[in-house]
């Protein structure tokens, strides 16, 4: 079976995760941490005003929340690895295999989104429950609905794009092609809407930022969630991510299948 | 048959220059020099079901990416390869269910997981069946005596130990052609015996058809009747092990023990004198002219005993190795 080898490196993947038990805690304290400093930003901004830039209080401070934990699906990835992997020549071990790179590198990070929800769960509960943050809830669950549907399309199109990055190494190795994902990151995590939601921006701006790819990651699936979106535009939102994530994985095989022409299998 | 058959395969890579310093760092940035470097060109070669060949040559002459090429892991630049039938690029996957490479210097296992781990991932990989997948893990694991350290973490296992651990996790799926690739580098001298009697019952058992490369001259001649002999690129050499001395070897070497103190400026006129400890002498001579030059010796000199051998492999080869005008 197909799947089984897959399921395989998901579990192995999930067991390896778990060897390092200091260095889990602290990432999930770093989580942590850095969640709570936007959100008191956030509140100390937001100060007595119940409207800000066109959301309510609520409305914001929910964005803000999203934000973490639709992060924590989208963002959170080990397939970052693959561009060491590439550059270092370690990915030799995989293609004598047979075994698909994309899919090993999906089950590794699907079980690492699984982890890394689990944890966020019950951190998300201990904060709602000792801060009580005023929290916004669509009165129709349609949008609840369409929302993690667009986020979860969200993490696949995520996927393709990070492993778009992760294969430039093959023709620029250097620092194992850290330089150039942490530029595309940055740009990545603004035009995401990651800082704050892109209709903040000024319309010029955001019309621009809100075609682009970054914007289907987080900001629309939030933006559905919060009604900001009507039925019709949230529909067109999940279509124009799947029109992305066919148009992404397509590119990716062709960039892989390019990349792989020029690589040297080094390290020996 | 045929398990491997290349024919005028040739790789070649684009290299990026810098010059060196500071400048050099800063003019590449603006303007970058290639050169095209010839790792293989224009080999061809053929190995049969079962046979265990030894590829040897200097570092950078174009054994590994020889290997990598029939792997799949690099397309060539030009020429014919094929691994059972199939062409090694095009990665399908019933060709990979067939080969295994083992790099001596690149590892598959799990650094975080016991072994076992890479064992259980691997037969999900290859979709080995159960009951094949212990049967040839039991073996595996007798042969290699690694029962003990099955559930111990990676990183704490030594670098023989690590090797050996390579070797099962390659060989769970049964491979019918095998690509080492260094596999005793880095190994004690009990642990290279090891391997070599491993890689030896392995070709035996299985009747796989191995390509071994090794810097180790012992691996060779403990486990190769055929060798190919690469430098630069080019095939210098692709016969029989035992044939490299007749082929080669333009010199024997002459050990005398002497009764009484030689005069040490006439010796000289017999050979190359290249170890002197009296009374032992060690002389270098002419292959053609050894008989005569012995009869000589026997004559002017006075001798206890007297042997006249071939030189060391490790030397002819390296005798290759440094000779330019050596043609293949």
């Amino acid at each position: 079976m197909k799947w089984q080898k897959y399921l395989q490196v998901a579990k192995t993947s999930w067991q390896a995760g778990f060897v390092y038990r200091l260095s889990f805690v602290m990432w999930r304290v770093r989580v942590v941490v850095q969640f709570l400093a936007i959100y008191f930003l956030w509140t100390a901004i937001l100060g007595n005003h119940n409207d800000s830039f066109g959301y309510t209080e609520s409305q914001l401070l929910t964005y803000i929340i999203g934000t973490s934990i639709i992060r924590t699906f989208v963002f959170s990835s080990r397939s970052i690895d693959a561009q060491g992997e590439i550059a270092s020549g370690d990915l030799s071990n995989y293609l004598v295999k047979p075994l698909n790179y994309f899919t090993y590198w999906l089950s590794r990070d699907i079980s690492d989104k699984l982890l890394n929800i689990l944890f966020m769960i019950g951190e998300i509960a201990i904060f709602i429950f000792v801060v009580r943050p005023p929290l916004f809830f669509p009165s129709n669950l349609i949008f609840v609905l369409l929302a993690l549907i667009a986020t979860i399309l969200a993490i696949i199109m995520y996927y393709y794009f990070s492993f778009l990055v992760s294969m430039t190494t093959f023709w620029l190795p250097e620092e194992n092609g850290w330089p150039q994902r942490f530029l595309i990151f940055v740009l990545l995590e603004f035009l995401a809407g990651g800082l704050f939601p892109l209709n903040i921006l000024p319309p010029a701006l955001y019309k621009i930022a809100a075609v682009l790819p970054p914007a289907y990651m987080l900001n629309h699936p939030l933006q559905i969630y919060l009604g900001k979106f009507n039925l019709q535009q949230s529909i067109l939102t999940i279509i124009v991510t799947a029109i992305w994530i066919i148009g992404l994985r397509e590119f990716a095989n062709r960039v892989f299948k390019r990349g792989l022409k020029v690589y040297g299998a080094y390290g020996r | 048959m045929d398990n491997v058959s290349v024919r005028s395969l040739k790789k070649y890579y684009q290299v990026h220059k810098k010059a060196p310093g500071l400048m050099g760092s800063l003019k590449s940035l603006f303007h970058r020099q290639y050169e095209q470097v010839k790792a293989v060109d224009n080999i061809s070669f053929e190995i049969a079901a079962g046979e265990l060949v030894g590829f040897i040559g200097p570092n950078g002459a174009g054994k590994t990416t020889t290997l990598k090429t029939l792997s799949g892991l690099l397309y060539p630049t030009s020429g014919e390869v094929s691994v059972l039938g199939y062409k090694p690029w095009e990665r399908k996957a019933q060709f990979q269910k067939q080969f295994a490479l083992v790099m001596g210097q690149k590892n598959q296992l799990w650094w975080d997981l016991p072994p076992i781990e890479t064992f259980e991932l691997n037969k999900a990989i290859y979709e080995i069946p159960q009951a094949q997948y212990e049967v040839t893990l039991k073996k595996l694991v007798k042969l290699l005596d690694i029962k003990d350290i099955l559930n111990v973490q990676v990183r704490k296992l030594s670098l023989g130990q690590r090797m050996k651990c390579e070797l099962v996790a390659a060989l769970l799926h049964n491979p019918k052609v095998l690509f080492l690739d260094e596999p005793t580098i880095g190994l004690d001298v009990v642990m290279q015996k090891v391997m070599r009697d491993f890689i030896k019952e392995y070709n035996r058992e299985f009747a796989a058809t191995i390509i071994l490369t090794s810097h180790y001259m012992e691996d060779v001649k403990q486990l190769c009747k055929r060798v190919i002999i690469i430098d630069r690129g080019h095939i210098l050499y692709d016969g029989a092990l035992s044939k490299v001395i007749d082929t080669y070897a333009r010199s024997k070497i002459i050990t005398a023990v002497f009764s009484e103190e030689p005069n040490l400026i006439k010796l000289g006129k017999i050979g190359e004198v290249k170890e002197y400890d009296y009374p032992k002498a060690v002389i270098n001579v002419s292959r053609t002219h050894a008989p005569k030059l012995a009869a000589k010796l026997l004559q002017e000199f006075p001798i206890a005993d007297v042997n006249i051998e071939e030189p060391p492999i490790e030397a002819i080869i390296r005798e290759i190795f440094t000779d330019k005008k050596v043609k293949s």
